[in-house]
């Protein structure tokens, strides 16, 4: 039962890149960085103190799931949902969407996919794959950061599907459903950048969108304080890199990729001013890998001193600014 | 597909070298097909240096390479460095 017509493909993130695989397997051609656009994927978020997190942190695109639910809920696709608490009846039900050849999309704990290198392997519990058949006891699975198609144990896949702790996956799957008769992309897209940038501009939550940024460029500078020593501290410095450029974002925190939609959106929905501010947004991203950089410099080399972290709030605030125009005239823009 | 020069090749070693302050490697001495990073290259490297290549590609030749997926097999060696700029060049996407 292995899906033998599934075309595997690359993709900038986990989430996104399966969801458009899911769609393209349908017969829906879109492209990764619409999906990814209309889903109001851009997000911004610090969280200075909270009990899920250990350390002080940051997260650059909207909650895992909601691309899956906002896309149905703007473009009519619908995709069909399941979790489990008893891992016997997740793999029976797995198998059989597979046995009708439905390519199943799985949410998991990366920490378990060992057809990546050890090295690689971190625990994340909201990575995603598209399992597409099963033989002799192995998945096939289209994983967007891989290169090619790989084959999982079926024992390796259940210990993904149901790794314990913080958002543990509990066995979710879900497949395509339904697709749309058509798509109304200009209500679409309007409606994804619409709610981006109130997310953004709006929300009255001090540590979210912009107030956000802002919150995390006062205080990245009291980070030595939760810090063990100075290697617990490098550590959670060098995070920041990994966090913008190297957890699927596609580059900069997301921002190559929300600006290639607002360059695809443009062409779509005939509207060149997002193509202009596609540009402006490929060099406020060039700004946030330069601060991927700086981090993990300054990381590498224990180089933690009160200046440094200056600077480094700096450059955060900086961006908090320009980010801040940048989404006030693309409020404007799709009005 | 146009094959990159040995000239570029000796470039990008040099500009790799100068923006990671590398001075006790002959740019002869680095092999172009083995890889930059994790291998027996004359340049070892790792994934702060990437990024720093990454940007050092942007700021000299005026390619941004975004994804990262792609920018993992661009900067794997100097050949894959080499022929990235050379089919940029010849049809730019970035």
């Amino acid at each position: 039962m292995i899906s033998r017509n599934f075309n595997h493909k690359m993709a900038a993130h986990c989430e996104s890149g399966t969801i458009t695989a899911l769609l393209n397997h349908g017969g829906l051609q879109i492209s990764e960085p619409l999906v990814f656009g209309i889903s109001s994927g851009i997000f911004f978020g610090y969280f200075h103190k909270m009990k899920a997190f250990a350390f002080p942190t940051f997260i650059v695109r909207n909650k895992p799931g909601q691309m899956r639910t906002n896309l149905e809920k703007r473009i009519g696709v619908r995709f069909k949902t399941y979790d489990f608490k008893d891992p016997f009846k997740g793999q029976q039900l797995l198998d059989q969407l597979l046995l009708k050849d439905i390519p199943t999309a799985a949410q998991v704990d990366f920490f378990y996919m060992d057809y990546v290198p050890s090295w690689e392997r971190v625990h994340i519990n909201v990575h995603f794959l598209v399992v597409t058949g099963k033989a002799d006891n192995k998945y096939t699975i289209s994983d967007a950061y891989f290169p090619k198609m790989v084959e999982l144990d079926a024992s390796s896949l259940e210990k993904g599907r149901f790794a314990g702790g913080n958002m543990s996956p509990k066995g979710f799957i879900f497949h395509l459903d339904k697709l749309p008769a058509e798509i109304d992309y200009n209500k679409a897209i309007t409606k994804g950048i619409n709610k981006a940038c109130f997310y953004m501009l709006s929300l009255p939550i001090p540590f979210i969108g912009i107030k956000g940024m802002r919150m995390f460029a006062r205080k990245v500078v009291e980070w030595p304080k939760f810090a063990r020593d100075t290697e617990h501290l490098s550590h959670e410095i060098m995070k920041i890199n990994i966090l913008l450029e190297d957890q699927g974002t596609g580059g900069a925190g997301f921002r190559f990729i929300y600006a290639t939609f607002l360059q695809q959106a443009a062409e779509l929905i005939n509207k060149p001013q997002l193509k202009e501010l596609s540009g402006e947004l490929m060099k406020i991203g060039d700004g946030w890998r330069e601060i991927s950089l700086f981090s993990a410099r300054i990381g590498k080399n224990r180089d933690l001193g009160p200046e440094k972290l200056k600077q480094l709030s700096e450059m955060i605030s900086d961006r908090a600014d320009v980010e801040e125009r940048f989404f006030k005239t693309l409020s404007k823009a799709i009005k | 597909m146009t094959i990159p020069t040995e000239d570029l090749k000796l470039e990008i070693k040099k500009l790799i070298m100068t923006t990671l302050a590398i001075e006790d490697v002959n740019p002869d001495d680095v092999d172009d097909e083995k890889p930059l990073f994790g291998g027996d290259n004359a340049l070892t490297l790792d994934s702060v240096d990437a990024i720093e290549i990454i940007m050092a590609i942007q700021r000299n030749y005026g390619i941004r390479i975004a994804d990262q997926n792609l920018a993992r097999e661009v900067v794997r060696s100097v050949n894959s460095i080499a022929q990235f700029i050379t089919d940029q060049r010849a049809n730019p996407t970035s």
